[in-house]
């Protein structure tokens, strides 16, 4: 029998498609590192993401694709992931942090901060590189969700070293102030610490840098929007109508300021009884998927109102780490790995905002 | 909102846009001075210009042009001022051309 040539192999996987971005892996440049030994082949497929919802389908999709070629009978795909940048035409700041993701909500106390703390850890535990940037000056709770302390200290050339913890990179106004003090700062202040949060951070390489907002449409989100140039936001809002209502205000500011907004996720979905399992729509229920599919929206994914969640945010280990194979977990993984997918759509799109050329 | 692909230097101190759209904006750069959006040359409550034109060389010109984000242009006049942000939605409001002009007219 004759050695399969290697564009047999290509024109077989021209047959899986990419389900988030709706092409064949082929032509997305997914397929490398092909090798033909006799009727084995070994090949390596590269997504945009490590946290792919389609991870397996694809590797199997694939697998059958080529084991369907009388010419083969063995097939060794290795899969890897090499996130995609968006475009960061505002300033040099930040150049090696691929995405720039903030969590946003209209109100308060929708767990806001929860979501950002989880999302980073099931990130990094799909195996990307991820920052979480605590940007509530006035209640910052990163540092007690992630169960980390201590004052960051400074690099040679004086920028900050932020802490790591759980293998994420973390800074928060949390490490420099003691509990009972507050931040009561006016607009330039907050600015300042926007800045200084972003370019004066030795961040590093980093795939996502989650950035958990205050709640609102204020200063520091005014900043943010004005300082880099964001990959896309996430909305967090509770299933109740009042919520989701603000919710709707947050979207409009991203809009305003041509922010993309990467997806809706509702938090508190409903109360999942910690004795009998049973579940209970306390705010009343697909609220949030009814306000994404009016403004056209993803809708990432809904988390349940559970005592779990907030035992474990309470001790310093967040849930998809705590218990990762609870049902909460696999809420919070799963709308990580749509964030995911909706992210790499935004940068592979053809909608994808390229680099405004500046010559003057 | 209309977005930039590029934005370059036209004539001598003039500001030009290539929209993504395809459409090409020319603005002279004393007019956009005097169209600057920021609180000092704009009554923030009632919208009323507070800048003069007497107030404005005739040969002002841009020193540096900075993108705000993804959705605004500040501009370093020379002389100092720089506080104004020009959104892209304002800036392709501002296109002097011909057609953006009448169609502004039939729209207000």
């Amino acid at each position: 029998m004759s050695e399969v040539n290697k564009e047999t192999i290509l024109e077989a996987l021209k047959g899986v498609i990419d389900p988030d971005l709706g092409r064949d892996i082929v032509s997305l440049g997914f397929v490398k590192d092909v090798k033909v030994c006799g009727g084995a082949v070994g090949l390596t497929i590269e997504l945009t993401t490590p946290a792919c919802p389609a991870k397996d389908q694809l590797k199997k999709e694939a697998e059958q694709a080529l084991l369907s070629l009388p010419e083969i009978d063995q097939v060794n795909i290795e899969m890897t992931a090499q996130v995609r940048a968006s475009s960061r035409e505002a300033s040099g700041i930040l150049a090696d942090v691929k995405n720039l993701v903030p969590v946003a909500s209209g109100k308060g106390g929708v767990g806001k901060s929860t979501v950002a703390a989880n999302l980073a850890v099931a990130l990094q535990q799909s195996g990307a590189r991820v920052g979480l940037m605590d940007a509530d000056v006035y209640g910052p709770t990163i540092p007690t969700l992630m169960g980390v302390s201590g004052e960051p200290q400074a690099a040679a050339n004086q920028q900050i070293i932020p802490m790591t913890q759980y293998g994420i990179k973390i800074m928060s106004m949390g490490f420099f102030l003691p509990e009972e003090k507050a931040v009561i700062w006016r607009g330039p202040m907050l600015d300042k610490m926007v800045g200084q949060f972003l370019g004066g951070v030795a961040w590093g390489e980093l795939d996502y840098l989650i950035i958990d907002l205050p709640p609102g449409t204020g200063d520091i989100q005014l900043s943010l929007c004005q300082k880099v140039s964001l990959t896309g936001a996430v909305v967090v809002s509770t299933p109740q109508d009042v919520a989701l209502n603000v919710a709707q205000k947050a979207i409009a500011m991203f809009r305003q300021l041509n922010t993309p907004v990467l997806g809706i996720v509702e938090n508190m979905s409903y109360y999942l009884c910690s004795h009998c399992g049973g579940r209970d729509e306390i705010f009343g229920s697909g609220g949030a998927q009814e306000v994404s599919r009016r403004m056209q929206l993803p809708f990432l994914g809904e988390i349940p109102l559970s005592t779990s969640i907030r035992t474990h945010s309470d001790q310093g280990r967040p849930v998809v780490l705590a218990e990762p194979e609870s049902d909460q977990a696999k809420a919070f993984i799963r709308i990580a790995e749509n964030l995911a997918a909706q992210v790499s759509i935004q940068n592979m799109s053809g909608e994808v905002q390229q680099d405004i050329k500046v010559s003057f | 909102m209309p977005v930039p692909d590029e934005i370059t230097r036209s004539g001598e101190h003039d500001v030009q846009i290539l929209w993504r759209d395809g459409h090409e904006s020319i603005y002279p750069a004393r007019d956009l001075r005097l169209r600057c959006p920021c609180a000092g040359c704009v009554d923030e409550w009632t919208g009323k210009r507070i800048l003069r034109g007497d107030d404005i060389p005739e040969e002002i010109a841009p020193e540096s042009l900075e993108l705000v984000g993804r959705y605004g242009l500040r501009i370093f006049w020379q002389g100092g001022h720089s506080d104004g942000i020009y959104t892209f939605k304002l800036l392709r409001d501002l296109c002097p051309c011909s057609r953006c002009q009448s169609g502004s007219e039939e729209g207000s």
